[in-house]
């Protein structure tokens, strides 16, 4: 069956120049994490380092790391607050090319939430180490350090009868505080838990906000439709993912162990989506009775039924709850064995058949699947639905629509409703395919994929197998389409490009030409680009394709007739667009003087100062130029180049001398078109005036014979 | 119609008739004249014949000189003695005949050399003029831009100077 290559401006084979590769070391470790261990702890010297000041108060020392202090896509470094020495700090490195969640980032700046680390400030700055700027956060230091690793010293100790007061209380209050005003934590997890006073009587949530929701969890913590996805795909989700992975931590706190550490994570998956979470990720761990229904309550499969954060509040708080009952899904009686695994219900069947595609396309036209599921309780609708999927593809065998990802993600719909989305090596949900195209896009080089699936629709083919939307995923599906509306525009500003960015307010810039500067606010673009006017090709235009998108989707202007103008295949006018949005920033932003940039786009504006046609006009502007580069003023030069009234002049006095060089050349061609005609004519006025001569001079000789003889 | 065909005809009898009665009317009122006239415009007579131009300038360049050269005599005959046998005498003298033909041969001579003067002299002006006017251009052109030699009209749209010029 026919599969097409999407056609998209970049093909994203490499990463951008300049941008340094993630330490995937680092980033790997939340799948390989148990949930317990923290990551790396060994002392770490970097052979390049030095102290960077940011904010012009915060000495971030880095060659000091603080490996106690790490996040999986996060490195800690020790930090000296210069106008308090006694405040205690430290500092998160974000990987580049990882989304930092900066909506919660700049909420954190204005607003306080009891239960979680305090951000005190942000700034990307040039982070020596990777020989690059990078986004760096200080938070608060924790003076009682990890949780886990005081629990692992015995230092402290939480016993089943401490997990609703000291645990799950403090942590319920984070999530709550978080949730009522910027959205849920999505990071929680045992190694992201401290202890904010030395006495270790205050616990708080980690950090959150270096990665996307979810992005640094391991699976287990992931309620199984986002942990069968990818992890750069789970997407925002809401408190009820956090209110999970708060059972599946006080499941690993009160045991002291991970109860599936030894479980491959393919049979992890498996197990829950047959049995349910809860039977998978307990094991066959005996935990204390008091805690039995809470937990299986908050790590219900079921979004509708789990636990909310006033229901667990209700726990804690020993008031009457409303625990959920255990319930068994349908399953066959006879297992159906695709790829050496055996499945008795039809997620995980939707689940492996995403993996083999091919294989899972042959396996649903066999007569073994026909007949197992014929006997699936009310398998005979399900069947209907597989073989009009089948049928369709066999109508599109030419298109995308034939192509076995197309089918298998069809059926994964079918089987599955409450999967996420799935085609081809890809599985997200729909909150959650920003984060998705920017890691794919931003770390591993290759959007393609993900940009393809947004071509195809492969949402909402998704969503019409819901049988209900919820809000959050009504918001989702109108996200989507706007995402596919600018994607179907191919001019700067829009197309793939437009997509990441709009749907990832903490993505940096992946210009070449700025991506070393790690841009992820629209104030540092133009010190940026500043920046990068001391080394780039100058001849090269300041604005490319993903600047262009960048600002589009993080300025909050109106800057439709700049893109409009920069698209324009004329180029003189599109470079008056380059201009006029780079002057326009500049004067919104009120950005100092740019010398380097100013410079750098006077030396372009050759094509728009001969729009012009006037040589005194041109030769004028050529003079003016370098005295408005020295001011480092775009705005200047955008006035004196785009003068309204100047160009009216030179428009109408361009008309007058085209009408006064036409007239000229009608009279040329005239005159000189003429040949014969002008001769014959010539010579026609020859013989008149011989004649005229001639009569002139009978007349004067008759007169004065005349004359002579009458006197 | 009938003036049409006379016309088409290539002989206008109106004319014809015209200079008929005028002969007749010399004839008798004035013979002498007549006498002298007839010989003495003789060229005029035989430029009339060879001219064809519409205007008819050789006719009147030769005419007019003609004229000149017959006129003297005529005078003379008005004045001294108006007789068949004074016009005898003036037509039978080879010198008389010679000055009569010889002003219309200058006449002839007029209606040969000027056109090529003129013509010369125009197209003398003509260059001046376009020099002038290609000089006005180039100078629009420097100012302005070649563009400003490109017009939309496609049927009428000119080269720029620089390359017309080539």
């Amino acid at each position: 069956m026919a599969e097409e290559p999407l056609e998209t401006e970049e093909t994203g084979t490499d990463l951008p120049d300049g941008l340094v590769p993630p330490d995937e070391d680092a980033l790997e470790s939340a799948d390989d994490s148990d949930g317990l261990m923290p990551p790396h702890k060994e002392p770490e010297s970097s052979g390049r380092g030095g102290p960077v000041l940011l904010r012009e108060r915060y000495l971030v020392d880095s060659g000091a790391r603080l490996p106690e202090f790490d996040q999986p896509s996060a490195k800690a470094y020790a930090v000296e607050d210069r106008r308090d020495l006694a405040n205690k700090v430290f500092a998160l490195v974000c990987t580049p090319g990882v989304p930092v969640r900066m909506d919660d980032i700049i909420a954190f700046r204005t607003m306080d939430f009891p239960g979680v680390l305090a951000l005190i400030e942000w700034e990307v700055v040039p982070w020596p180490p990777l020989g690059q700027s990078a986004m760096v956060i200080v938070y608060e230091k924790p003076l009682g350090g990890r949780v886990i690793d005081r629990l692992r010293r015995k230092d402290v100790r939480i016993t089943e009868y401490d997990v609703p007061r000291r645990l799950t209380e403090p942590l319920i209050e984070g999530l709550q505080a978080l949730n009522d005003k910027i959205g849920p934590h999505r990071a929680l997890r045992p190694d992201n838990l401290y202890y904010l006073d030395a006495d270790m009587q205050e616990m708080v949530l980690g950090p959150h906000v270096t990665a996307p929701p979810g992005f640094d969890q391991p699976p287990d913590f992931e309620p199984i439709d986002r942990a069968t996805c990818q992890r750069e795909g789970r997407g925002t989700g809401d408190i009820r993912d956090d209110v999970f992975a708060l059972g599946v931590t006080i499941i690993h706190i009160v045991t002291g162990y991970n109860p599936v550490a030894k479980v491959k994570p393919e049979n992890l998956i498996h197990q829950r989506l047959e049995n349910g979470s809860y039977t998978a990720l307990c094991g066959n761990t005996r935990l204390p009775l008091p805690l039995i229904e809470p937990l299986r309550s908050m790590l219900a499969d079921d979004p509708s039924v789990r636990w909310n954060h006033t229901e667990v509040n209700n726990w804690v708080t020993g008031q009457k709850t409303n625990p959920v009952k255990k319930t068994s899904s349908p399953r066959a009686e006879v297992p159906f064995r695709f790829r050496k695994r055996e499945h008795l219900t039809l997620a995980t069947l939707a689940w492996h058949f995403a993996q083999h595609p091919s294989d899972a396309v042959r396996a649903v036209q066999s007569d073994d699947f026909v007949n197992w599921i014929k006997r699936y309780p009310e398998g005979s609708a399900t069947l209907e639905s597989i073989r009009g999927a089948v049928q369709t593809a066999k109508f599109h065998t030419e298109s995308y629509q034939g192509s076995d990802y197309f089918l298998v993600s069809k059926l994964s719909n079918i089987l599955d409703p409450t999967a996420p989305i799935r085609y081809k090596d890809l599985a997200f949900m729909p909150d959650g395919f920003g984060t998705l195209l920017a890691i794919h896009w931003g770390l591993k080089g290759d959007p393609q994929e993900a940009a393809q699936l947004l071509a195809h629709d492969i949402p909402t083919l998704w969503f019409t197998t819901r049988e209900k939307l919820s809000r959050p995923l009504l918001d989702a599906q109108k996200n989507i389409a706007k995402l596919k509306s600018l994607l179907a525009i191919n001019d700067p500003g829009y197309g793939l490009e437009r997509v990441v960015y709009e749907s990832n307010r903490g993505f940096a810039c992946m210009s070449p030409l700025i991506a070393k500067s790690n841009v992820v606010v629209i104030e540092q673009l133009l010190p940026a680009l500043e920046l990068a006017a001391n080394s780039a090709d100058t001849s090269s235009r300041p604005i490319d394709r993903h600047i262009a998108a960048f600002i589009a989707a993080r300025f909050d202007q109106d800057i439709h007739p700049h893109l409009k103008a920069l698209a324009s295949p004329k180029e003189d006018t599109s470079i008056i667009g380059m201009l006029s949005l780079l002057a326009f920033l500049q004067w919104k932003l009120r950005a100092p003087s740019m010398l380097a940039l100013t410079s750098w786009v006077g030396g372009l504006l050759g094509p728009a100062i001969n729009a012009y046609h006037n040589r005194h006009t041109r030769d004028q502007l050529e003079k003016e130029i370098p005295r408005l580069v020295r001011k480092g003023s775009l705005p200047e030069i955008f006035n004196m180049i785009d003068d309204a009234e100047k160009r009216q002049e030179d428009g109408e006095g361009f008309r007058a001398a085209q009408e006064e060089w036409l007239q000229a050349e009608e009279e040329i061609r005239d005159i000189e078109g003429a040949g014969e005609e002008r001769l014959t004519k010539a010579e026609r006025s020859g013989q008149q005036a011989a004649a005229t001569i001639s009569i002139m001079l009978g007349l004067t000789v008759v007169s004065i014979l005349l004359v002579m003889e009458i006197m | 119609m009938a003036v049409q065909n006379a016309t088409q005809g290539g002989r206008d009898w109106s004319k014809v008739l015209g200079m008929g009665t005028v002969m007749v009317l010399l004839a008798i009122f004035s013979l002498p004249t007549l006498i002298v006239l007839l010989p003495g415009m003789l060229p005029t007579g035989v430029a009339k014949v060879c001219d064809r131009t519409d205007q008819r300038y050789a006719t009147f360049c030769v005419g007019g000189l003609n004229l000149c050269g017959v006129f003297p005599y005529l005078l003379k005959l008005w004045t001294d003695d108006h007789s068949i046998n004074a016009a005898a005498n003036i037509i039978s003298d080879i010198f008389s005949i010679l000055v009569m033909y010889s002003a219309a041969g200058f006449g002839w001579m007029m209606f040969m050399a000027i056109p090529p003067v003129v013509s010369a002299f125009l197209t003398v002006l003509a260059q001046r003029r376009v020099t002038f006017l290609r000089s006005l251009q180039e100078d629009i052109v420097t100012e302005w831009g070649p563009e400003v030699s490109m017009i939309d009209d496609a049927d009428s749209k000119p080269a720029p100077v620089a390359n017309k010029r080539r």
